[in-house]
């Protein structure tokens, strides 16, 4: 997909002059400029602390800007009800650091959960979740809870959760951070075909290693401003 | 893993089967429809009492014939009795009238039983004579009007069309009616502020799932909906005990009821329509506590989050 297909098409996110404070505090992001068109690719780096987790909240339209315009898929998210804040949020797939998964569930039910508050049909969403188990090597693992399961077998659940409703936007923090070495790459590579396929791609990562490994383009928080850092090569060849 | 896959059931994202609000809302459900199906077991009564009370009490009226007074018994009575006889042909005589009873000695005997006791023989006492009067069907009756002329005809009979006394016995009916339907708004009220409560916990209590429905894309209707299903089974469940309980309860009070003498209680029958609305109140707390759940649900959620 070149450039010029995307001239039309609105960015998936867009933010103008945003700011971000809790309560009375200091604002924690100031003055946040920012558009990712269709199709990009992008890390989002940054020490602990520099809003990396308010920044991707504001993505996921968990919370609204203290100031300035957030627009997801082309919708002003100040100006938008809540059932149509509902409605952006399924073409957003979210990996949370801490997996948020459900402990009452099994790792099938959790990985369903996005099909089924869409009112999917219930054998499709076997159908889906069975396969996309079996992709992520948790086939064996269908009925058990989170709580009997070990910190990368969760994380796989939360990355199949995510990508499950097949998501225009893809926002992770830390996703890798607790899988096995063998298991990072085929991870990271399910992100990269997801993006080939048109999917937004934006993960948050302290890993040095792995903003080397893929060339894609960093978002990069320091002293409470986001700046855009290109890489000398783009070797997966996303979009910015 | 098809094997595997085939034995997953679904389960609730919300475990509200597990809220400790589930049984307090069990019990309070089910004494709300025992009280609420005694109440109106107890309105539906009165209704159907008012009702025959007006169908037999306001087609008829009574003619008194006041007994003569003099040293003489027997001419006494005779008098008396032509002064009957000259009403009841008055009576007779007049188109809204169907038809014309006076009573005899023995049933005048049965009137005073109760007061005088056996062995009173009638013709000893300076009893009224009493004429019973039926009435046509829709007839208008100017009561004023035959009362002149009846006066006219035996300044002895006077007439009596029950208005008063029923008007002060309807009256009291229909206190006690409002007192009960005054009960059932308030445990209609109670019961939805007990649900409306536990609700707004639960969500308290729920809110990590309830944020993470939300992050998957669930509207606000889906949680809703959830708590809606879970509070209707509730409220019938709940709907079912309360009325277990409360069909023995009507059952005993109409046995007790017709033990009162005077036939005035035992007119309190429930019909068939007035056992159908009770028995449907499972239904009815089923759908009351489905909807409170739901807005209150709704409600909280948009200013929760």
């Amino acid at each position: 997909m070149s450039r010029s297909d995307n001239s039309n098409i609105p960015p998936v996110i867009e933010m103008q002059n945003v700011g971000i404070r809790y309560g009375q505090g200091p604002e924690i992001l100031s003055d946040v400029k920012l558009s990712l068109k269709k199709g990009s690719f992008h890390f989002l780096t940054g020490k602990s602390g520099a809003g990396k987790t308010s920044l991707l909240s504001m993505m996921y339209l968990a919370q609204k800007p203290s100031r300035g315009i957030v627009n997801v898929f082309g919708k002003n998210v100040n100006f938008t009800n809540r059932d149509s804040l509902s409605m952006l949020r399924r073409k957003i797939g979210v990996v949370f650091q801490d997996f948020r998964l459900l402990d009452h569930l099994s790792a099938f039910d959790n990985v369903a959960l996005p099909l089924r508050v869409c009112g999917m049909d219930e054998r499709e969403v076997r159908k889906r979740v069975k396969e996309l188990l079996q992709w992520v090597e948790l086939d064996r693992h269908l009925l058990d809870t989170p709580a009997t399961l070990s910190g990368g077998e969760k994380q796989r659940i939360a990355i199949a959760r995510a990508v499950i409703n097949r998501p225009e936007l893809l926002l992770a923090d830390e996703p890798t951070g607790n899988v096995d070495n063998d298991i990072a790459p085929k991870l990271m590579k399910l992100f990269v075909e997801l993006n080939k396929l048109g999917t937004t791609v934006v993960i948050a990562t302290h890993s040095e290693k792995l903003i080397n490994d893929f060339s894609y383009p960093r978002l990069h928080l320091q002293n409470r401003s986001l700046h855009v850092l290109y890489p000398s090569t783009s070797r997966f060849g996303g979009q910015i | 893993m098809t094997q595997q896959t085939n034995i997953i059931n679904r389960k609730q994202e919300l475990p509200l089967k597990d809220d400790s609000s589930t049984l307090f809302l069990k019990v309070m459900i089910s004494i709300a429809v025992f009280l609420f199906a005694v109440t109106l077991a107890g309105v539906l009564s009165i209704n159907s009492m008012l009702l025959n009370w007006n169908q037999s009490i306001l087609g008829s009226l009574t003619v008194q014939i006041m007994p003569i007074n003099n040293i003489n018994a027997e001419k006494a009575r005779e008098e008396t009795l032509d002064h009957q006889t000259r009403a009841v042909r008055f009576l007779e005589g007049r188109s809204e009238i169907e038809k014309v009873t006076p009573l005899n000695d023995s049933q005048l005997e049965q009137l005073i039983k109760p007061w005088l006791g056996d062995g009173v023989n009638i013709k000893d006492l300076p009893v009224p004579r009493l004429i019973d009067v039926r009435l046509k069907k829709n007839a208008e009756v100017d009561f004023l009007e035959l009362a002149e002329k009846l006066a006219e005809v035996s300044p002895q009979a006077s007439l009596d069309n029950h208005k008063l006394w029923l008007n002060k016995l309807i009256k009291f009916a229909d206190g006690l009616k409002m007192m009960a339907l005054s009960v059932l708004l308030l445990v209609v009220v109670v019961t939805s502020g007990a649900i409306f409560y536990s609700t707004k916990t639960s969500l308290g209590l729920h809110q990590y799932i309830i944020e993470i429905l939300h992050l998957m894309g669930a509207k606000d209707a889906y949680v809703a909906q959830q708590y809606a299903r879970r509070t209707a089974w509730l409220g019938f469940v709940g709907g079912i005990i309360g009325l277990i309980f409360a069909i023995p309860s009507i059952f005993a009070i109409s046995r007790l009821a017709e033990q009162i003498e005077g036939g005035i209680i035992s007119d309190a029958a429930l019909s068939v329509q007035a056992w159908s609305a009770i028995l449907s109140l499972p239904l009815f707390a089923s759908l009351i506590a489905m909807v409170t759940a739901y807005y209150t649900v709704k409600r909280t959620l948009e200013k929760m989050m």
